[in-house]
């Protein structure tokens, strides 16, 4: 059963990213496991990996567990840019190999890549929801920006995001 | 197209992404994940925005779990798995099988299952050893999934790329090795590989190996990609794992 220890460190990481408290995380974790065991049959293979859908699953139990913690809203810029930190721009631009190697695995447009191309406090509202599973509304505080603004900065980038990576 | 999947609005791939990215309340995610239950299309969608979201996840400095929290897992699986309610029996056979095809957990085997490879390989072989293996690939054929080729690295700062089988290269072409780690944006190249031979490489002259990071081997002329790309057919592919 040590199979899934080291997926299991993962997970917690993940999941104390958003809780900042061992014990509960260490729950969630703990429930995440139990509920992909019971729900494994519905994940179809065809889809590919099932570890997006491990961490989308553990990350909806860390959300949920958000109201019974009571947690830091920090910025910590430096950390969730570094997270993304690539020197892609320079070597981006390269259209004539492009569709050559759209078969290849290696020459994908990676999302380090994409997120390279929003603006800094846009990419910081996706890298806030995504890492630290902020909500928009504590984003908005966070940034001094009005809840609208957030939201529609995220709903954008997804859109921008979404365009790049096809 | 059939009437399960109808083009897709755009307000539901914006859902999918905001799902994925964590900003639907709790009220707006139960009611997506009903939706998600019964559309491929949409599952298709959450599944790519998951996939390109985990390579900033990957980045994470990982936090040990705990052996006690292990532990618990451990023993409310078991509970599951040894208490099977009748009505349940072919479920979790399902569960079963998904649980052995479980990309996540294949990854992980197959770093043993390659390590088995490479300690019966190394038997066979009079190649000095290099001491413990810390990361390890195996790269496969597209195609078949054969194995194909081991990538090793070790202490003494070499990493090996070592054939598993006899390599046909056609007259005139060369395989080129090619890495490229999740958060590159471009493959490097490695050299160029001999029929039969094992590449050593200098560790200390290529960037820190990363968790996950991709190597394959495409069939490019004699003298290597004339782009500093791949452009031929990828012969073998594979990721690789700290051990």
């Amino acid at each position: 059963m040590q199979l899934y220890e080291q997926e299991a460190s993962r997970l917690l990481t993940v999941v104390m990213r958003i809780l900042k408290n061992r014990p509960l995380s260490e729950d969630v974790v703990h429930d995440a496991f139990i509920k992909i065991w019971k729900n494994a049959n519905s994940y179809h293979q065809e889809l590919g990996s099932a570890r997006g859908w491990v961490y989308t699953l553990t990350r909806n139990l860390a959300l949920n567990a958000l109201k019974h913690s009571n947690r830091q809203i920090l910025a910590e810029p430096d950390f969730l840019l570094d997270l993304c930190d690539n020197q892609v721009l320079a070597s981006a631009e390269q259209p004539d190999s492009i569709s050559a190697l759209a078969e290849d695995p290696l020459a994908q447009a990676s999302l380090q890549t994409c997120l390279e191309y929003l603006e800094p406090e846009r990419k910081l509202c996706v890298l806030h929801a995504y890492v630290d599973g902020y909500t928009q509304d504590e984003i908005a505080k966070l940034l001094g920006k009005p809840l609208g603004t957030v939201k529609s900065w995220i709903k954008r980038s997804l859109n921008a995001l979404k365009e790049c990576l096809q | 197209m059939n009437k399960d999947t109808q083009p897709t609005p755009d307000i539901d791939d914006d859902l999918s992404g905001q799902y994925v990215l964590g900003t639907l309340t709790e009220e707006e995610r139960s009611h997506f994940e009903q939706r998600l239950a019964s559309s491929v299309e949409l599952q298709k969608e959450v599944n790519q925005w998951q996939a390109h979201f985990l390579s900033i996840t990957d980045r994470l400095d990982p936090v040990a779990a705990s052996q006690p929290l292990s532990a618990r897992i451990e023993r409310s699986l078991d509970e599951l798995d040894k208490s099977p309610k009748s009505a349940k029996q072919s479920t979790m056979n399902s569960q079963a099988s998904f649980w052995q095809n479980l990309i996540l957990w294949r990854g992980i085997s197959m770093a043993c299952l390659v390590l088995a490879m490479v300690l019966g390989f190394k038997l066979q072989t009079v190649e000095p050893i290099l001491g413990k293996p810390t990361y390890i690939a195996v790269l496969v054929q597209p195609e078949s999934k054969a194995p194909g080729w081991v990538i090793q690295t070790s202490q003494a700062n070499q990493i090996q790329l070592v054939p598993l089988a006899a390599v046909e290269i056609p007259e005139g072409k060369a395989l080129q090795f090619w890495t490229k780690a999740d958060d590159w944006d471009a493959p490097v190249s490695l050299g160029l590989v001999r029929k039969g031979e094992t590449l050593n490489l200098d560790i200390n002259k290529l960037p820190p190996l990363t968790e996950n990071q991709l190597f394959e081997l495409t069939l490019e002329q004699e003298t290597g990609s004339s782009t500093g790309k791949p452009t031929g057919p990828i012969t073998s592919i594979g990721r690789g794992i700290s051990i």
